[in-house]
């Protein structure tokens, strides 16, 4: 047997059609043979041979001098990695109301009819809202103002606004203002109003007319889309091109048209689009029959709709997929990636959290929507009656950070991906009835699982010109001016 | 199918047989934990020496497709295995790794 004389650093691995993916505790990765795997894991200097020097470099061995500096290096990269921690709750989304003009069929917010005006935030409620928020420690605020519509709490979201900034003069935080609307009611003094203090907007495209119009459906009977068109144009007077961003959600009907959205949303002069999948909340889970597919379905549009991003990028339209993106930064880089939907700990609470329209606070979205159809699990209290304390350093909080660690759940312990992945908790919980969740029937863990294997096989062509598009998504660049 | 490690018990339920000195309790679970969508699981030791691990199927697999899936479970105790021994080897610097990124610099956080 042959003597094991150089020590192993923390590594995951996935056995892949490939290889063996070999992934440091800092996530950086390796691909093996099978031979080449099987010497790493004997441990001996000699068996090694040449490859000793790559294991070493990619910190999978150390000499054991070196061992001190070893865990020092890993562990200022895995700081850094999870440098998003440190801010602490920086989104905090305010639900101005949850009347609406539409009753979209996976309409997550479950809204309300446009008189039920019982259902808008007082401004009472929305000036404890904006005092707790400022007692977060968070350098940078942003403020997102959901619905329902919100813009038809107009007076309410405009107040808001004014207040925090009065607020913030003495508090010195980043401030930033977004208002997420189906722009059918936006109006020019709205937008004068926007422009002044820099608030941006974020609305919901589906595709081209019809596509758009099947699920997003007006209250009133009438196409949204014409209307969404004509508003767009105006919010980019007022705000700039850039100044409207858009949000895809995938319903069955899209799943064979992904190729024809992403032209659309070019052609309408978007610079991406993030494929994002139905949550099964609010509506959407209503309608799971109609609108749902599974897992599987997803990924093989995802795919489809991958490449012909790439492909169209190569014929010379510069356009990015957002979670493809976000997934080559964590897998490339070695920066903090915030991104409250896969964070470990989760980032429910700890990085965003949702202020309903009557002040209960959930530690995301969707756990108001599981509030709004009956189950109260995740309400974290009132901003009313408790405190900030009480409301995010409560039992609850503390619950979802603890049981929200990829790096100890059943499934996620052993994954090669736990570095670029994260938890749902309230997900888990709407799926198993469990925020831990259960790995092998997750809807979750199958499409990132997916996605990531996805990413990593196109990683693995080592193709120069799709490397070069890689890192223009990650670096915010133009292909042409990587390839100079 | 009875070839001493995968045993039909009747129709639909199989056992399958692991030595206690080659595989750990944790590695077992783990991998029984991967494949509770598909089975009905029942973990319990056999003998002194063996842990007897049953399979009875959810849905209408056929015997074929299961015996498929119990193959793929013995390798996934395998892995798993492997992934626990190599954690004894570097486990501890895990740990060192992860308590000195959350350590406070210079008393600040
Ligand atoms: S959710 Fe799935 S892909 Fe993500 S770390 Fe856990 S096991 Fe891996």
């Amino acid at each position: 047997m042959l003597h094991e004389d150089v020590q192993l650093l923390p590594f995951t691995y996935r056995v892949m059609p490939q290889g063996f993916l070999v992934v440091n505790q800092a996530g950086e990765y390796l691909w093996l043979s099978r031979s080449d795997f099987d010497r790493l894991l004997s441990g001996n200097r000699e068996r090694m041979g040449e490859l000793y020097y790559r294991f070493k470099g990619k910190h999978l061995v150390v000499d054991d001098d070196d061992e001190e500096l070893a865990v020092e290096m890993l562990a200022t990269k895995l700081r850094t990695r999870k440098g998003y921690l440190k801010a602490f709750t920086s989104l905090h989304m305010i639900v101005a109301t949850l009347r609406c003009n539409f009753r979209c069929d996976y309409c997550h917010a479950s809204s309300s009819d446009r008189d039920r005006a019982d259902t808008d935030m007082s401004w009472d409620t929305a000036k404890h809202v904006v005092n707790l928020i400022f007692e977060s420690p968070s350098p940078a605020i942003k403020i997102e103002f959901q619905g329902g519509e919100p813009l038809l709490n107009w007076d309410l979201v405009e107040e808001t606004i004014r207040y925090a900034e009065v607020v913030n003069r003495f508090a010195g935080r980043n401030l930033e203002f977004v208002i997420c609307t189906n722009l059918t009611m936006v109006t020019p003094e709205m937008l004068t109003f926007c422009k002044k203090h820099r608030v941006s907007l974020s609305t919901s495209l589906d595709g081209p007319g019809q596509l758009h119009d099947l699920h997003r459906k007006r209250r009133d009977g009438g196409s949204g889309y014409e209307t969404f068109r004509k508003k767009l144009d105006l919010t980019r007077e007022y705000l700039g091109q850039d100044g409207c961003s858009a949000l895809l959600t995938v319903t069955r009907d899209h799943l064979n048209r992904l190729p024809e959205v992403v032209d659309h949303y070019a052609e309408l002069g978007f610079n991406g689009v993030f494929l994002r999948s139905l949550n099964p909340y609010g509506y959407a889970a209503a309608n799971l029959n109609d609108l749902g597919y599974s897992p599987g379905e997803f990924l093989v549009a995802y795919k489809t709709a991958l490449d012909y991003i790439i492909d169209m990028n190569f014929r010379g339209t510069p356009f990015v997929e957002y979670y493809a993106a976000l997934m080559l930064q964590r897998i490339l880089t070695p920066f903090a990636t915030g991104f409250v939907d896969l964070q470990s700990p989760s980032g429910a609470g700890i990085s965003g959290v949702i202020y309903d329209y009557n002040g209960d606070v959930y530690p995301a979205d969707e756990a108001r929507m599981l509030a709004r159809t009956g189950d109260r699990k995740f309400c974290m209290g009132n901003v009313l009656d408790n405190s900030y304390e009480e409301l995010f350093h409560g039992r609850l909080v503390q619950d979802l950070v603890h049981k929200s660690c990829v790096e100890v759940m059943p499934g996620c312990a052993t994954c090669a991906y736990q570095i670029y992945c994260g938890a749902d908790p309230v997900r888990y919980y709407a799926e198993s009835g469990d925020v831990t969740g259960s790995r092998p029937d997750s809807g979750f863990c199958q499409k990132n699982k997916g996605i990531i294997d996805h990413i990593f096989e196109l990683l693995l062509r080592n193709d120069n010109r799709l490397n070069n598009l890689f890192w223009a998504w990650i670096t915010s660049r133009n292909l042409k001016d990587m390839e100079l | 199918m009875n070839d001493g490690v995968i045993n039909e018990v009747k129709p639909g339920v199989f056992c399958v047989h692991l030595a206690k000195a080659l595989y750990e309790r944790e590695a077992v679970f783990a991998a029984a934990y991967k494949f509770r969508e598909d089975f009905f699981i029942r973990i319990e030791p056999v003998e002194e020496t063996h842990v007897g691990i049953w399979f009875e199927v959810k849905r209408g697999q056929a015997i074929n497709e299961m015996r498929d899936g119990l193959g793929e479970f013995c390798n996934e105790v395998l892995d798993q295995q492997v992934r626990m021994d190599l954690d004894k080897r570097f486990g501890h610097l895990r740990e060192a790794i992860y308590e000195q990124a959350f350590r406070p610099i210079n008393g600040r956080g």
